[in-house]
């Protein structure tokens, strides 16, 4: 153990170091747990953009022409026409059944109309109750009908009409150069992912400190045990906590190791920015533990308030339903947990390669959020450490 | 059968007894109420602020900028000279997306000639993307076939050929559920399927971990109590609370109930089962805590189910929630009846069996001794 510690801090670390190697279950959780997590996280979304989603057909028409638009659904590599039914009534129940997330609806007369200029519609009734899938289904939908109108529709039209063969030509006269700024892949899947384990992470780390110090405050004296070993309240944080910070920076870049690493992930800002507010995101995480935990005094209390804090830090860090359209007291609380300002942060210099000096004030609004914790957390030990000590005698 | 009843209520009393267990069963399911659904109030995206850069300055483009600024999606938040200045308000966050339309934009039109336009959306986030995208698209889609329309007539096509001719097909697509596209309406039932699980978990680990089982009638009447607490725990968030947000609701209350039982006997003997593998509070208490968000990403709602490989996939659904989170939503937001959601009900009782006995087992060979 390195001599440059202070003696009381390197005191404290030894202590915590032998609890963690004689609970090998605790240990086991604390540590391995989170990168086995992050591993499985990893396997179920390797796959990438879900393909192949099924939908259910009802071709009233049945013609060469109605079989071809159901041919061309099912070449949407989003979709699969999984079944065809003779009737809306079948595939409602498809839908219900969750065999199915659309029924497609190919009128009667489809053809005969098509040929009259008569206009007939196609209809995709999607299941929107799963909003993402949903719309992944109408969007695929939509375009392979569209491709369909305006290839083979158009050209039975033409011929059927005996029109000029400039009529044919269906350009689109105002075509959309859509491109994403700095995601190039638009990548759902490992941007779902580069978000999840951090949040994941989060709960961990928070859960962590939550645990090691509220055991300690939950026992008569346990807290003042723990500062006097440690000289005054800093050195006995810090050597508490030292071990869970080292572990967890660790899976942090394991995490990032598998994004950038095995999911080839576009990494285009500051690596050196990168660590900053990785570290920053650790030590705001374990300092809202801590204070949590004496907040609590007990290990239930203080795991209980966690899963309150980090549980759905997810949805107030913005990455689903964008902050910008949050009431006030949603964007306020998110702005409280660490893992907002650092997802910001990581997908500026991860996917945006916004230049380092725009970044500055998120890394100060980290910063901020680690001062506040930290303060509070050495202030909240110092008093109760203090007053349970004068609480003994009696 | 009184006896039984006496130990539910004594079981119940225990429970509510335990500051921690009190705190977690209801307290922690009260303050998820309030807290969990405040991100997605607003419900959907309307006007995310774009930049625009309009190159060509013509009647046809001022068109089009109109057109886009008055779509729900996006409103024009600022006008740029060029690409550098866009994207620093790209970077500082101030614009979402960026809109560019080149010179000669109209007069390519006129011409007959494509006259493309450039977007740039957030690909950081995807409701901002998608929204941005779709605007442009149907701006640009509207514009263009009201373009295609009068380049046929000028070739001579008559009106209603060229009308069918722009538009061969009427492509309708219908959201049969939640029609608003909300995003409460998406999350927030789901969403509690999984926390009255990690809590039933938790809750039975604070009350049982590391503690001798009491023998006799209590051993079934214990859990009997906490599946009766959470059939009313189950009405609270997925009918009363949902209503209280105005979700939209077509379920019927039976067959909800219908699924919550053999859900909440599953979910109940998997949690004495837990108890014979981790056996301190804290020690179930924190398993708990940091897995409940990776299992709702497993749950079919973010991500199709179908999409996860084998043996992955089965060794999910063995997760009470994986398979019944979506059982319920279907059941209160979609109407289903209990005819189809049958799988699920089936799988619910065989997990409940397969805990069960497991708890038994597992029991019985750590307490070689207890009779």
């Amino acid at each position: 153990m390195s001599r440059s510690l202070p003696a009381g801090l390197r005191r404290v670390l030894r202590r915590e170091l032998r609890q963690i190697r004689f609970r090998p279950k605790l240990a086991f959780m604390l540590l391995p747990f989170p990168v086995l997590l992050m591993g499985l996280l990893a396997v179920v979304f390797s796959p990438g953009l879900p393909t192949d989603l099924p939908v259910a057909v009802v071709d009233r028409d049945n013609t060469t022409l109605s079989r071809q638009a159901v041919r061309m659904v099912d070449a949407t590599p989003d979709l699969r026409v999984a079944l065809q039914v003779p009737d809306l009534a079948h595939g409602r129940e498809a839908l219900f059944a969750g065999d199915v997330y659309a029924v497609v609806l190919i009128p009667e007369n489809m053809e005969r109309d098509l040929l009259a200029g008569r206009q007939p519609e196609l209809v995709t009734l999607y299941n929107n109750q799963l909003l993402t899938i949903g719309g992944i289904v109408s969007r695929a939908t939509r375009s392979a009908f569209a491709t369909f109108g305006s290839g083979a529709a158009a050209a039975a039209l033409v011929a059927n009409g005996n029109l000029p063969e400039a009529a044919r030509v269906a350009i689109q006269p105002i075509p959309v150069q859509q491109s994403p700024l700095f995601n190039p892949a638009l990548d759902y899947v490992h941007f779902l992912l580069a978000s999840l384990m951090p949040t994941v992470l989060q709960i961990f780390i928070t859960s962590a400190a939550a645990l090691v110090v509220a055991r300690d405050a939950q026992h008569v004296n346990g807290l003042v045990r723990l500062r006097a070993l440690g000289g005054s309240p800093l050195p006995a944080l810090v050597g508490k906590l030292l071990p869970y910070a080292c572990a967890y920076l660790l899976t942090l870049l394991i995490a990032d190791a598998i994004m950038f690493g095995v999911f080839g992930s576009p990494f285009n800002g500051s690596l050196v920015l990168h660590l900053v507010y990785s570290v920053l995101f650790v030590l705001a995480s374990l300092s809202l533990g801590t204070v949590l935990a004496i907040v609590a005094g007990d290990t239930i209390g203080a795991l209980g308030m966690t899963a309150v804090m980090t549980g759905p830090a997810f949805g107030f860090a913005g990455i689903s339903f964008p902050r910008i359209t949050m009431n006030g007291f949603a964007w306020a609380w998110g702005g409280m947990i660490p893992l907002t300002p650092y997802l910001q942060l990581r997908t500026d210099q991860a996917l945006r390669g916004t230049p380092v000096e725009l970044s500055l004030p998120d890394v100060g609004w980290l910063a901020g959020l680690v001062v506040l914790y930290g303060t509070l957390a050495l202030l909240l030990f110092a008093r109760s450490s203090a007053r349970t000590s004068q609480e003994v005698p009696q | 059968m009184m006896r039984f009843f006496a130990a539910m209520a004594d079981a119940l009393t225990r429970l509510f007894a335990d500051k921690g267990a009190r705190m977690t069963m209801v307290g922690s399911i009260l303050i998820y109420a309030c807290l969990y659904p405040q991100p997605y109030v607003g419900e959907v995206v309307r006007d995310i602020p774009i930049a625009v850069i309009d190159q060509d300055g013509s009647t046809a483009s001022r068109e089009f900028l109109r057109r886009l600024d008055s779509s729900d999606s996006v409103a024009i938040a600022a006008v740029a000279d060029g690409m550098p200045e866009a994207t620093d308000l790209y970077y500082a966050r101030e614009v979402y997306g960026i809109v560019l339309i080149p010179p000669q934009f109209e007069r390519d039109l006129l011409a007959g000639r494509q006259a493309p336009v450039a977007a740039f959306g957030d690909g950081s986030y995807f409701v901002l993307y998608g929204g941005l995208a779709s605007a442009v698209n149907q701006v640009a889609q509207s514009l263009g076939a009201q373009v295609r329309l009068s380049r046929l007539t000028a070739m001579g096509v008559d009106q209603a050929t060229a009308t069918a001719l722009v538009a061969p097909i009427d492509i309708a697509s219908v959201p049969l559920f939640n029609p608003n596209g909300g995003y409460a309406s998406y999350l927030v039932p789901a969403a509690f399927v999984l926390i009255i699980q990690q809590t039933l978990l938790m809750g039975i680990g604070i009350m049982h971990a590391g503690r001798p089982t009491r023998p006799g009638v209590p051993r079934l009447a214990t859990p009997a109590a906490y599946i009766l607490l959470y059939m009313v725990l189950i009405g609270a968030t997925q009918i009363v609370l949902p209503w209280v947000y105005g979700l939209p609701q077509l379920g019927s209350p039976l067959t909800l109930f219908a699924l919550a039982l053999p859900f909440l006997i599953a979910v109940t003997a998997m949690g004495f089962a837990l108890l014979q593998v981790i056996n301190t509070r804290e020690g179930v208490v924190f398993f708990l805590v940091v897995q409940g968000m990776p299992l709702f990403f497993v749950s079919g709602v973010a991500w199709p189910l179908e999409s996860v490989a084998e043996p992955m996939r089965s060794l999910m659904l063995l997760f009470p929630s994986s398979s019944a989170v979506l059982a319920f939503t279907r059941v209160d937001q979609m109407g289903a009846d209990l005819y189809q959601i049958m799988p699920v009900i089936r799988l619910q009782g065989m997990l409940a069996l397969g805990y069960g006995v497991l708890a038994v087992l597992l029991h019985r060979w750590r307490h070689p001794n207890a009779g």
